[in-house]
This record gives structure tokens, C-alpha cells and sequence, in this order.
């Protein structure tokens, strides 16, 4: 089955900055807690596989926000990749932000390219749902639909 | 499956024919997309119709538009860092 491509709503965030420095600073700035919470906000991170972590930062009430953000250290490839899970919540246990955040490096002209990727948004598909249903129901199916559902379809849509 | 909602409410039984899916498949589906607040459902005479409810997108379009600006302002704090600290490393060169 064909990806559909649909352009309406945006579901990841990125955004690039250059830096004059190598990207080894970099690293550092993204993995060490004392450096990463000059810049982003107060951590126990470390850059291993699995860790699981937490940035600490001021509730928002009107997000439903208690101000924790939960992570788990996904991919590390030093001076080149970094990516963790980012989930949030109102502090009743429940998540309503469940996302991952990705980091990568390269060194060019001189300095560093630093692009993130902030993706995930969107509706969440329960493996044991997809477990219980027994025909008509194929995983690469849904997940085009939970395609569909995160792009909102508030256009015509050119179908297949 | 939304591309049909958007039009207009659907009922369960429409809704699976559209989609060559069996029915309780479509309202385990729609169980999804319910508890995700992305579609509304009333019950209307032994029917079963669902809507798009806006609640599911605002949601998440009000985290992307927060994080969009968050990382922005987080990005160039680094970058004024990197440079002080530059600064710095020079001046302790000479």
C-alpha cells in the first residue's frame, strides 16, 4: 500500500542552527547535565542506551503540564546522533505528550549544523488492539489511518 | 476513514463498508480515535454515528505550536553559550 503524501497539519517540529564551534561541544552541550541544563532546562541525563531520564521545568497548567518531562535515551552515535523519548503529562499519571526528539550533528564549514527533530504528535496505536482484532484488519492499514487522523482532514483528500 | 467523517457523520455500518473492514474492526477503530478525542459519537436510534471532533486536533496542534517556539528560543540560548564559552578559550590562548 502507497503512503499517501498529505501537507495540511504538521506533525513533527524541526529546526536547524549553525554553531561556531566542533561538533565534540555540541556533544557535550546535549549530553552532559550540567552543560544541557544551562540551555535547556534541569536534567539527569546520560548518554546511554536505555537511561531513563527526567527535565524538570515550571508546570502549565493550561496544557495539562505538571512541568516533568520523562525520557529514555533511544539512539547514541557520539558527535553524531542522539534521540529520546519526550512524555509529559498533569501529574495524575495519565501522558498526553508522548514523543521523541532527535538530534544530529555535522560538522561543516568550520563549525557545527545542529538539526532536531521533534515528531510523534499524533494518535497513538495500541499494539494489543491490534493484537485482539483478527481479519480485515492489517497493521500497515491503521497506521495509514492514524496517518490520515494526525494530518487532519480538513481538505478534499486525493485519494489513491 | 476521517475523509469520510469529514463530510459527515457516518454510521459504524458505512463506515466498514467504505473500508472492506468487518465491523467490530472498524469500532475497535473508532474506540481509538474516540478515547483520542478525534471523533465524537452519537447513538442515534439503533445506530451508531461518529463526527470529527475538533478536541483531538487542537490538543495537538496547541504542543507543536509550543514546542515550535520552545526549541527556537532553547537553540539560540545554545548558541549564545557556545560562543561565550569560545570567547573564553580564546582569551585564555594568549
Amino acid at each position: 500500500m502507497s503512503k499517501q503524501k498529505v501537507t495540511y497539519m504538521q506533525t513533527e517540529i524541526k529546526h536547524r542552527w549553525f554553531y561556531h564551534c566542533g561538533p565534540e561541544l555540541i556533544w557535550d552541550f546535549l549530553t552532559k547535565p550540567e552543560l544541557l541544563s544551562q540551555w535547556l532546562m534541569s536534567n539527569d541525563i546520560k548518554p546511554v542506551i536505555g537511561h531513563q531520564f527526567m527535565f524538570k521545568t515550571k508546570a502549565l497548567p493550561a496544557m495539562e503540564f505538571d512541568g516533568n518531562v520523562y525520557c529514555e535515551i533511544l539512539e547514541v552515535i557520539p558527535n553524531w546522533k542522539l534521540s529520546y523519548t519526550w512524555k509529559g503529562g498533569p501529574g495524575d499519571g495519565s501522558i498526553n505528550l508522548d514523543s521523541i526528539v532527535t538530534w544530529t550533528l555535522e560538522a561543516k564549514d568550520g563549525g557545527t549544523e545542529l538539526n532536531l527533530v521533534h515528531s510523534g504528535f499524533g494518535v497513538k496505536t495500541n499494539a494489543k488492539i491490534f493484537d485482539a482484532m483478527n481479519g480485515g484488519w492489517k497493521k500497515n492499514m491503521a497506521e495509514t489511518l492514524v496517518d490520515l487522523i494526525t494530518k487532519r482532514l480538513t481538505h478534499e483528500a486525493t485519494d489513491r | 476513514m476521517l475523509h469520510l467523517l469529514s463530510k459527515e457523520s457516518l454510521t459504524i455500518n458505512a463506515l466498514a463498508v467504505n473500508f472492506d473492514m468487518t465491523r467490530p474492526a472498524v469500532s475497535k477503530h473508532i474506540k481509538i480515535l474516540y478515547g483520542a478525542g478525534f471523533i465524537s459519537i452519537q447513538d442515534i436510534g439503533r445506530e451508531r454515528h461518529c463526527a470529527l471532533d475538533q478536541k483531538g486536533f487542537r490538543e495537538l496542534q496547541s504542543w507543536i505550536d509550543y514546542f515550535d517556539q520552545f526549541w527556537q528560543v532553547k537553540m539560540k540560548k545554545l548558541d549564545e553559550l557556545v560562543n561565550k564559552q569560545t570567547r573564553n578559550s580564546k582569551k585564555t590562548k594568549t
